[in-house]
């Protein structure tokens, strides 16, 4: 049976452990404008990240819009999955389909769409204009405000659908039970649905944090030039800057730090779960 | 505790009725049970009690307030599931304790009933463990004495016993008649299973097809159906089609002519008799038959008899061994007899014979 894992055991390590362990080399490296890099052991690419307020705020950035993005989601995808997971009638494969749907264009097509909405002439600002609203048109892209919709739109059918299958799991019966004993809905959701569902919260919350936490396409195109996260930045040493000792390190402080969040986080919901 | 009183409760989903105008007077701890098979509309009916279904027509009143339009958490009545439905992340104590919390009783007094309540259903001792480290037994245990210990105005009860092997049903069965008698709870019970119907409940409801065939007693649905459905779904029964032929006869659609009560039902069609109440002999008085089967039960004995090409089914004690009877075989001439007061004449709806061909 064991040798079943084998093709995935060799593609994990050929295609990930194997760049990783390059990448991490390559972090302890020596930037040399003439040679590219110089071999070398050192921290002081990281020690530079880390130091540069520059990179301490687009990692701030970075980390804001990933909370505020899971956050958004858990709470515009909850009710949107309870509401999937109760669903009884027929169309609900195609609920399911509609939910997928924004996954199925591209994240450049979409920040395209995005941009053709929020854009200075884009459609917003026009039918503002032409109601006479504004005579000004509103600064509605390359806002963070925009890069928080932008990502959520891709991250939300995620968060729904993981939420959904736990939920799914939760007996009806259970929650009328509840309301039976004397709960009202509120009160059912707070001490039975919810406190059942955390898995799926749990779950949910890891998968759109570590997607937002590496999210390229949108905050370039829908950010701006202004506006730094992580994903973009890591791109800019190693293509622009041509640096690449110091991408890879800003690229291996972005790996620990989700990791680090996402086990502080997993471990927080999942031991609330168990205790209740 | 209060009574129960369904008024005209129906209940349509598109065109198809699933509850048609239920009336039913449940009296203060009496246990009715809602009998049917399955897609009766029995569970719809109870569920409807409970408030998880909103009714099409009609109202539901619980110790005389109508309480049609009161959502299910203001409604006190305390369901036992047929899945059971705890709360699997609580503990058995917090389980019982969750309907006390939503009623805002302290928390010394609350302890005190929790512990009384897992004392009545004998699980003392069990407050701590989760759902999932109990038998189903003792799961059903714990659903009953969440829904006791609120002092609800009526009890439900939504096949509370289906998801039990067949010896501790039974053993279940007489604990949770023993406790709706010794609370004097309101009780409504949705059973398919007749034995377990029989054996509980003060009173049944016959349902089928979403509308009340009888009420009455175990008793009255045994010895007096309103109509062949009934007949034939409590206890077995012989049902024959055919037509009344002058006073105190009826002609089988077989041929036969059998003795019957003298006054037939308007609109009678059906003769039914119980198999046990037919006797079988090799002399004396009665219709001439020939045996076409002998199926040794045990303490009983299962006769198919033939009359000229109608059928009938006699059921009767094992004679000894030493007696005449017992020697009875497949092909021999009997005698089948009855008192005519037995065989009751029904009015019957296509459907209603087991052996009905559309």
């Amino acid at each position: 049976m064991a040798a079943l894992l084998l093709p995935a055991t060799l593609l994990v390590l050929g295609l990930l452990v194997a760049p990783m362990a390059m990448l991490f080399r390559i972090s302890l490296n020596e930037y040399s404008a003439a040679q590219m890099m110089q071999e070398a052991l050192t921290a002081e690419n990281y020690l530079r990240a880390i130091a540069d307020p520059y990179y301490r705020d687009v990692l701030g950035t970075t980390l804001g819009v990933a909370l505020a993005c899971t956050l958004l989601a858990l709470l515009l995808g909850f009710p949107a999955a309870y509401w999937l997971a109760r669903m009884q009638s027929r169309w609900k494969s195609l609920a399911v389909i509609l939910t997928l749907f924004p996954l199925l264009v591209g994240n450049v097509v979409r920040a395209a769409g995005w941009m053709a909405l929020l854009g200075r002439d884009g459609a917003i600002n026009a039918a503002l204009r032409s109601l006479g609203l504004i005579t000004e048109p509103l600064a509605l892209l390359y806002t963070t405000g925009a890069v928080i919709a932008g990502i959520l739109a891709v991250v939300a059918p995620y968060m729904i659908l993981t939420l959904a299958a736990v939920i799914e799991g939760i007996p009806r019966q259970v929650e009328e039970a509840a309301a039976n004993l004397g709960a009202g809905p509120l009160t059912g959701f707070r001490r039975v649905v919810l406190p059942l569902a955390l898995p799926g919260v749990a779950a949910g919350c890891v998968l759109v944090f570590i997607l937002c936490m590496n999210a390229y396409a949108t905050p370039v195109l829908l950010g701006g030039p202004q506006f730094k996260m992580m994903a973009p930045a890591v791109y800019d040493q190693f293509v622009r800057g041509t640096n690449w000792p110091f991408g890879a390190a800003l690229a291996f402080i972005l790996l620990v730090v989700t990791l680090t969040l996402t086990i502080i986080g997993s471990t927080v919901l999942g031991r609330h779960s168990r205790s209740r | 505790m209060g009574t129960l009183t369904l008024d005209a409760l129906s209940r349509r989903y598109g065109a198809t009725t699933a509850v048609e105008r239920v009336d039913l007077d449940v009296a203060e701890g009496e246990l009715v049970a809602l009998l049917g098979p399955s897609g009766c509309g029995k569970t719809t009916t109870l569920r409807m009690v409970a408030g998880f279904i909103p009714p099409s027509g009609g109202r539901v009143l619980i110790a005389g307030q109508d309480v049609t339009r009161t959502p299910p958490h203001g409604r006190n009545t305390g369901m036992v599931f047929q899945s059971y439905a705890l709360f699997p992340h609580m503990t058995v104590g917090q389980n019982v304790a969750f309907g006390l919390e939503m009623r805002k009783i302290g928390r010394a007094e609350r302890e005190t009933r929790v512990r009384e309540a897992l004392r009545l259903v004998r699980l003392d001792g069990m407050a701590d463990r989760l759902p999932r480290q109990l038998s189903g037994g003792q799961q059903q245990r714990v659903a009953l004495a969440r829904a006791l210990v609120v002092n609800p105005a009526v009890f439900l009860l939504d096949e509370p016993l289906s998801n039990l092997d067949a010896k501790l049903r039974a053993e279940v069965r007489f604990e949770i008649r023993a406790l709706q008698q010794r609370l004097g709870l309101t009780t409504l019970f949705v059973t398919h299973d007749q034995e377990e119907a029989l054996t509980m409940a003060d009173r049944l409801v016959v349902m089928e097809r979403g509308r009340v065939r009888q009420t009455g007693t175990a008793e009255d649905l045994y010895e007096r159906p309103a109509d062949a459905f009934v007949a034939g779904f409590i206890g077995r029964c012989n049902l024959l089609r055919g037509a009344p032929e002058g006073p105190g006869h009826f002609r089988a659609h077989g041929g036969a002519l059998l003795p019957c009560l003298a006054a037939p039902a308007p609109g009678a069609s059906v003769l039914a008799l119980r198999p046990e109440r037919i006797a079988v002999a090799t002399e004396g008085e009665g219709l001439p038959a020939r045996l076409a089967t002998v199926t040794y039960l045990g303490a009983q004995t299962e006769y198919h008899l033939d009359l000229g090409g109608t059928p009938l089914v006699a059921i009767a004690p094992t004679p000894p061994e030493s007696s005449r009877h017992r020697a009875l075989a497949p092909g021999d001439a009997v005698l089948a007899h009855w008192d005519p007061a037995e065989a009751r004449l029904l009015p019957a709806e296509p459907g209603d014979l087991p052996d009905d061909t559309p």
